[in-house]
């Protein structure tokens, strides 16, 4: 069984806390992404799973059983790393079958499991081969194979994409989703990419400065972000937000642009935040005035920045803006769609 | 006309410099190794001359033992100081340049110290040995047939290790620490990290190391004639030793020529088989 639970964790290098009582729960077959900004501690939890860093306080447990004191190899994980970490001395085969070998598994049952990951991961023309002869994307697989190879109850990964070409990534990403479904092992998968968290998990943990910010589907981080945090770090471009207060049911900016909020905002506020995802906001009459500062267009969707409640703002529209810098644009927020925030707390607020 | 290539133009007068430092000894002594004091050619005399001395084989054999002993314990001492060296624990930085002190000593005063330590009566080796009852009594280290060539090879393991060690370890700090972290993921314990991780990534190191460490054996003549100056009843004569007494206590430069350039071949051969065999292999293995 491939649960993990994370329970109370904490690291302290020294004096320096880094994880401040980490707190996840993975059940069995599961993709977890965690995702966060750099030195946000997601590789730092990602040891101490796979036990190459000490726990300093809190508990992991494996298929239930404690791993807090037990050994890398006793913790029925496997972990691609960010390098790869190939031996470089030994050919893919051997790579791949070293945990065997150090298992002494006899040398038939030894082929028979690397070859079976090599034909999954169609890597079977390249066993005689050593490392140095291998592209970043064949690496990559040899890597996985290495953890295929042990069947374990969780992969751990660690950024495994980050050194491939953007093209290759987006290929590999979707091969690592398809390995997941087919042996449907346990998968804890760290990345900063937020794109690479909404598209391969089940659920996203997202983190910042050693804690937890929000756990969930990647449509519910998306649609129901916990906090402005995980509002801004979730979604692409970053959702715009708006600082004003709320009077009358509606949200009045800085510069005193009035929004509709739908029919929320029941109570006055002094000071709160309002996000409009750069999608929600709709061209059209009876909006705001936005000033059109930069236009650009990606083929299937046009950028635009543009000055709107005083503030810079990106929209993101399906039809081909032909605004020009300097133009005034009349942009609506979606009612339905908008999300508000204490100012102070950055918590989401509810209706 | 072609012109001379600039790189090659700049470097000229240092490679005639060079050369003829090199060059001049190398031909002045094949000179002297076919002809005799006068400068008359002589042919292969002092070849055979110096073949057929007694001597000469007794130091051949003697000088494959030097080296052979001397190269197996520096390697694998130095080896397993650098593994210990790069360990992590309080005080490493003092130990690793407390290690390196043999070699930074010059060889001469090592010899003298090592010759004192090893004496018979007053030696501290002795005195350690026979003082807490571990030996009966005091071991002749430099006049005892069976001790006084494996003394010479301690010695030179000690003088020579340090370097191994300074070598390996920079090798071992080169080599990535998630390879030793996969490793541990995948059960290794730490002897089979070092069988089938540190070894082989310090491979090219201790190939390139022991060529060296070959060569400067074979040349080796401080710390032995120092010492025991190749007695006694030569069982410490390696033949750089005979060389040098040949040319400089018998002046017999003809015939010590000669067996430079015998000593020499021999040298060039055993360097270039080891250059073909070893060295090649580790390059097919990267
Ligand atoms: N050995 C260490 N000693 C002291 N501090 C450390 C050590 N390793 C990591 N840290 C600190 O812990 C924090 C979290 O590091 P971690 O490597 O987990 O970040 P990360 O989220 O993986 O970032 P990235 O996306 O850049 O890989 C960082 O602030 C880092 O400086
Ligand atoms: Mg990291």
């Amino acid at each position: 069984m491939g649960t993990v639970t994370i329970d109370q964790v904490r690291k302290a290098y020294g004096t320096l806390e880094v994880l401040h009582g980490v707190n996840v729960n993975i059940a069995d077959g599961e993709f977890v992404v965690l995702v966060g900004p750099s030195g946000c501690g997601k590789s730092t939890l990602l040891r101490m799973i796979a036990g190459l860093e000490e726990i300093t306080s809190g508990t992991i447990s494996v298929g239930g059983r404690v791993v807090n004191d037990l050994r890398p190899k006793e913790r029925d994980i496997a972990m691609v790393f960010q390098s790869y970490a190939l031996y470089p001395h030994m050919t893919v085969a051997e790579n791949m079958g070293f945990s065997l070998k150090l298992a002494r598994a006899d040398k038939a049952e030894r082929q028979r499991r690397v070859a079976e990951a090599a034909r999954i991961l169609g890597l079977e023309s390249l066993l005689d081969r050593r490392p140095g002869q291998l592209s970043g994307g064949q690496r990559q697989r040899v890597a996985m194979g290495r953890s295929i190879v042990r069947d374990p109850a969780v992969f751990l990964f660690d950024e495994p994409l980050s050194n491939l070409d953007a093209k290759l990534r987006v290929q590999m990403r979707s091969e690592i989703k398809a390995l997941h479904q087919r042996l449907g092992t346990t998968t804890v998968y760290v990345t900063h990419d937020q794109i690479e968290a909404m598209t391969m998990a089940d659920r996203i943990v997202v983190m910042h400065g050693g804690r937890v910010e929000q756990i969930g589907t990647p449509l519910d981080l998306y649609d129901r972000p916990a906090n402005i945090f995980v509002a801004t770090f979730i979604g692409s471009p970053a959702m715009n937000i708006l600082e004003g207060r709320i009077s009358g049911g509606r949200f009045i900016a800085a510069d005193g642009s009035e929004v509709d909020l739908g029919g929320r905002g029941a109570t006055e506020r002094g000071h709160v935040l309002l996000g409009v995802r750069p999608e929600h906001l709709v061209p059209g009459p009876g909006g705001l005035p936005a000033q059109i500062i930069t236009v650009e267009p990606t083929g299937s969707e046009t950028h635009v920045t543009a000055r709107l409640g005083g503030q810079d703002v990106v929209g993101a529209f399906r039809e081909r803006i032909t605004g020009r810098p300097g133009d005034v644009l009349s942009l609506r927020p979606h009612p339905a769609a908008l999300h508000l925030f204490d100012a102070d707390t950055g918590e989401r607020l509810e209706a | 006309m072609r012109r001379l290539p600039t790189g090659l133009l700049f470097a000229l007068p240092a490679l005639i410099v060079l050369l003829a430092l090199i060059a001049y000894p190398v031909v002045y002594t094949g000179i002297l190794s076919v002809t005799d004091g006068s400068g008359a050619f002589t042919g292969t005399e002092n070849f055979r001359d110096v073949l057929s001395a007694r001597m000469t084989p007794r130091a051949f054999t003697n000088t494959l033992w030097w080296v052979g002993g001397s190269i197996i314990f520096q390697v694998i001492l130095g080896t397993a100081a650098a593994i210990l060296l790069n360990q992590e624990f309080p005080g490493r930085g003092i130990v690793r340049a407390i290690a390196v002190i043999p070699w930074v000593v010059p060889g001469i005063v090592a010899a003298t110290t090592w010759a004192w330590m090893f004496h018979t009566e007053f030696g501290i080796i002795n005195y350690m040995l026979t003082g807490p009852g571990l030996m009966d009594e005091p071991v002749g280290w430099l006049t005892n047939p069976d001790t006084v060539m494996p003394a010479m090879i301690a010695i030179n393991v000690w003088k020579l290790f340090p370097f191994v060690a300074i070598m390996v370890l920079a090798g071992l700090q080169s080599i990535p620490k998630d390879l030793y972290e996969a490793a541990r993921v995948d059960g290794a314990s730490f002897w089979e990290e070092t069988r089938y991780i540190t070894l082989p990534q310090v491979r090219p190191v201790l190939i390139a190391v022991t060529l060296l460490l070959v060569i400067w054996a074979l040349n080796h003549v401080t710390t032995i004639y120092a010492i025991t100056k190749g007695g006694p009843a030569n069982l410490t004569l390696i033949t750089p030793i005979q060389i040098f007494r040949l040319g400089f206590e018998s002046f017999q430069f003809n015939q010590a020529a000669a067996l430079s350039v015998i000593f020499f071949v021999i040298a060039m051969v055993i360097v270039a088989l080891y250059i073909r065999f070893l060295a090649s292999s580790g390059e097919v293995a990267r």
